[in-house]
């Protein structure tokens, strides 16, 4: 059952546009932080293709913590070990994980996309509420 | 420490500082006192006693702060210095076990440990697998853009003195906080006082003002 917008008073106005504005603000939000995770992956892809094996056997400054670094050598170049999540970690050929980063990123795509249309929808529905609270207080 | 000593009417306040020069808040027995006699505003007085509280407050927040981050460093420096210890143990590990093989006559182009190898991260997800070098040298990331090359044993002692000189810090911080949690309670206590000495001075004024009243009333 829902409610004509125009039968509301202006103090529930008031009440509807506050919601309004607290999910626009979270969808937002969401927006933003799937749009980080988006470039993470890409970062990822990127970084995969630095693993090449032109670049076995140079010498790389390996991070064993946060402030110690260690000079080594790239000792595999065929394989890196991906974070699947839930504790796992997989040994993948290289072309396998940038597929898996690759398929993390469409999926995080078409979430934005959804989430856009979803805030959108509730812009259209604010700036509706707000004309119709500018018409009451006019009366 | 430094005190010092004040003599106000027959009350004697000493004003202390702790170690680390936070001063102590003096308990105000008596109200009157320390006002100055028994006419006197004690507007000013509260406002003193706010902006102690309110300085108390800030110094608070400040070590809260200092505290956290502490809190997070230690640990970060206790996993490097495992971390290049075992380097360093392995590698001595490595060349004594290369020593006794020196008494062979034979098979001294064998080592007696292979390469360490790492998996080290490259990104939040992504990890590769790299073969570590056998020399004395590690690089210690100091932040602010800094990175330094040290043998090991020089990076043993800077992160032991970093280690030690850390949780020195956070002994004190977490002394200087209980310390400032005290000493804001008893200024409030002060104000409490002062303010409540104050509504009953006034109302003793309105009463002997009635008093008096009614004496010339029936004059």
């Amino acid at each position: 059952m829902s409610v004509n917008v125009q039968d509301l008073d202006l103090p529930q106005l008031t009440e509807v546009k506050r919601q309004l504005d607290e999910e626009l603000g979270h969808l937002t939000n969401s927006f933003a932080q799937l749009k980080q995770a988006q470039a993470k992956f890409k970062a990822c892809v990127e970084n995969v293709a630095e693993i090449n094996p032109s670049n076995t056997g140079k010498v790389i400054l390996v991070p064993l913590t946060n402030s110690l670094y260690v000079p080594g050598r790239l000792s595999n170049p065929d394989t890196v070990i991906v974070d699947v999540g839930t504790g796992y970690y997989v040994k993948k050929e290289r072309a396998a994980a940038v597929k898996h980063y690759q398929a993390k990123m469409d999926f995080v795509r078409s979430n934005l996309e959804t989430l856009q249309e979803t805030i959108q929808k509730k812009q259209e529905n604010l700036s509706f509420l707000i004309q119709v609270m500018q018409a009451k207080m006019q009366q | 420490m430094a005190t010092t000593n004040k003599q106000s009417g027959s009350s004697t306040r000493k004003l202390e500082t702790n170690p680390r020069g936070i001063p102590r808040a003096p308990f105000i027995s008596s109200v009157e006192e320390h006002v100055g006699g028994p006419d006197v505003e004690v507007e000013s007085t509260l406002k003193q006693f706010q902006e102690a509280i309110a300085k108390y407050r800030y110094m608070e927040l400040n070590l809260q702060q200092r505290k956290k981050g502490l809190l997070e460093k230690i640990p970060d420096i206790q996993k490097t210095l495992s971390m290049v210890s075992f380097l360093r143990d392995r590698r001595l590990g490595k060349s004594k076990a290369q020593g006794d093989e020196d008494d062979d006559d034979l098979d001294d182009d064998e080592d007696s440990q292979k390469p360490l190898t790492a998996t080290f991260e490259l990104n939040d997800t992504l990890y590769a697998e790299a073969e570590l070098e056998d020399t004395d040298v590690v690089y210690l990331w100091l932040g602010a853009n800094v990175m330094l090359s040290y043998t090991q044993n020089d990076a043993i002692a800077l992160l032991s003195s970093k280690l030690e000189a850390a949780k020195l810090s956070l002994g004190n911080a977490t002394e200087d906080l209980e310390f400032l949690r005290e000493q804001t309670t008893v200024m409030e206590v002060n104000t409490a006082r002062c303010y409540n000495w104050d509504v009953k001075r006034r109302r003793e004024r309105r009463e002997a003002a009635q008093i008096a009243g009614k004496d010339e009333g029936e004059d």
